[in-house]
């Protein structure tokens, strides 16, 4: 019976922190406005934080340079369990057209742990606010199946 | 005894303080979401996000003082919830009163604002020693007028028990009226006190992270965050039973109604003052209070003094 109530307050209320792990913008830009007016993700409790200790959810755009690999790694360990990573794009899916470029590690989950992948270059809005829905559907699975 | 464990625990202690501190971080953010043209947030949302927040991880950062860390969040809740037993909320009476509960339910809504001080200056990070010391010295710009504009009811009705106040405020109809630059002076103060937009400058998010909140996770955060949803109710209920002392002579039934449409005309004038102004400079904040806000206190002050002299008799 707690562990329902834990599991829905978690699927209702996902706070995410928006972090460029070396992209373009074009990412970024799509990711500030799904959480514009016009799409209105408070509906679904979702709120951008600006700490990675309020975030669930770590929502990353980019390809991992060799220079951020350390502050990402960092910014995850700061987040407090359980956490979620996503990531926003074809480079932070798997590097994209910087793969294999001299200052480019590759993407997300070469790092950290991801949980839901949004290609996309850049992903729309509609397509971030899916991903992230069907990320906390699986929760909903994970508990069923307990 | 066991009423008054009742009155503390229950009704209008912590669980209802509780019940109606999360309907108006509701009310707040729907009416915020709807003054900017979207759906907002459903109805459960301040539920779903204590109870997510509770069962996350706590996080106590090696450099801390982890007993300050843990020891302030419930601090806050306590002092914020304590403040209401001495505020007359839908009958002239408060649950208890005694002459001079009027400083010290001023003094409890203080602790508040210290323990966000103390909690951000013990978390030792940058970005929440900012917050703390700004908050501190907001403190300093909104007390002030906050406790003049509160005095000046006092003044006319000539005691410092705010059941006294409610009592006579309800024998002499329409006195309310000449209180009404302190109303105005005391919602400002009040959004000051609550870090609410436009004087939000302690958690600013585009400066300062989340200014002195930003170590903090997990449980902690989840208590900060009610004691914050309990003081913006029993601040509003403060100026509710100060400067809108009517309906308390109503049956029970008819007066809880009453009061709950006091609060929530107070909350609604808040989002809507977070919807209209953007966030202030620290300077701009301290010198708006003291230039502007003051004087405003001190004339409600002195019109309580003359009407005291030349009409009460």
């Amino acid at each position: 019976m707690l562990d329902k109530l834990i599991t829905w307050s978690r699927i209702k209320s996902p706070w995410i922190i928006h972090f460029n792990t070396g992209a373009c913008n074009a990412c970024d830009i799509e990711i500030v406005a799904a959480l514009t007016p016009r799409y209105d993700m408070e509906r679904f409790g979702v709120q951008l934080k600006g700490t990675p200790r309020h975030a669930d959810v770590l929502v990353c755009s980019g390809p991992v340079t060799k220079q951020i690999k350390d502050r990402l790694k960092r910014i995850y360990d700061q987040m407090p369990e359980p956490k979620f990573v996503v990531a926003v794009g074809s480079c932070s899916c798997s590097g994209g057209v910087f793969d294999g470029c001299y200052s480019v590690e590759s993407g997300i989950d070469a790092i950290i742990p991801v949980s839901a992948y949004i290609p996309g270059c850049p992903a729309s809005p509609q397509a971030i606010i899916d991903g992230v829905v069907k990320l906390l559907a699986t929760l909903e699975k994970k508990e069923e199946k307990r | 005894m066991l009423t008054d464990l009742f009155h503390i625990v229950i009704f209008p202690g912590f669980l209802f303080l509780c019940a109606s501190g999360m309907t108006a971080e509701y009310i707040d953010r729907k009416l915020y979401a709807r003054l900017q043209n979207r759906m907002g947030p459903p109805w459960f949302q301040p539920f779903a996000d204590f109870m997510k927040l509770v069962s996350k991880e706590d996080i106590v950062p090696d450099e801390a003082n982890p007993s300050m860390f843990r020891a302030m969040p419930i601090f806050a809740l306590t002092a914020s919830i304590t403040a209401i037993f001495y505020i007359p909320l839908w009958h002239v009476n408060a649950l208890y009163h005694f002459n001079g509960d009027l400083i010290v339910t001023i003094y409890l809504l203080t602790i508040p604002t210290l323990t966000y001080f103390l909690g951000g200056w013990y978390s030792t990070s940058l970005y929440s020693k900012i917050g703390a010391v700004r908050s501190l010295t907001q403190l300093f710009a909104y007390e002030v007028p906050l406790l003049m504009c509160i005095l000046a009811p006092a003044l006319l009705a000539n005691t410092w028990s705010l059941s006294e106040m409610a009592a006579f405020y309800t024998n002499h109809k329409w006195y309310w009226a000449f209180n009404m630059i302190g109303f105005v002076v005391s919602i400002i103060a009040l959004l000051g006190k609550l870090e609410k937009v436009p004087f939000d400058i302690p958690e600013a998010e585009t400066e300062i992270v989340a200014g002195t909140f930003t170590e903090y996770s997990g449980r902690l955060l989840a208590i900060f965050r009610l004691s914050l949803n309990i003081e913006a109710i029993t601040g509003a209920s403060l100026i509710a039973a100060v400067y809108l002392p009517f309906g308390l002579e109503l049956p029970t039934a008819a007066g809880f109604a009453v009061y709950l449409a006091k609060l929530l005309f107070i909350i609604a004038i808040m989002s809507l003052s977070r919807t209209v102004f953007a966030r202030f400079r620290m300077d701009q904040m301290v010198e708006f209070c003291w230039k502007y806000v003051s004087p405003f206190a001190f004339l409600q002050i002195l019109i309580c003094l003359i009407i005291k002299g030349v009409w009460v008799r």
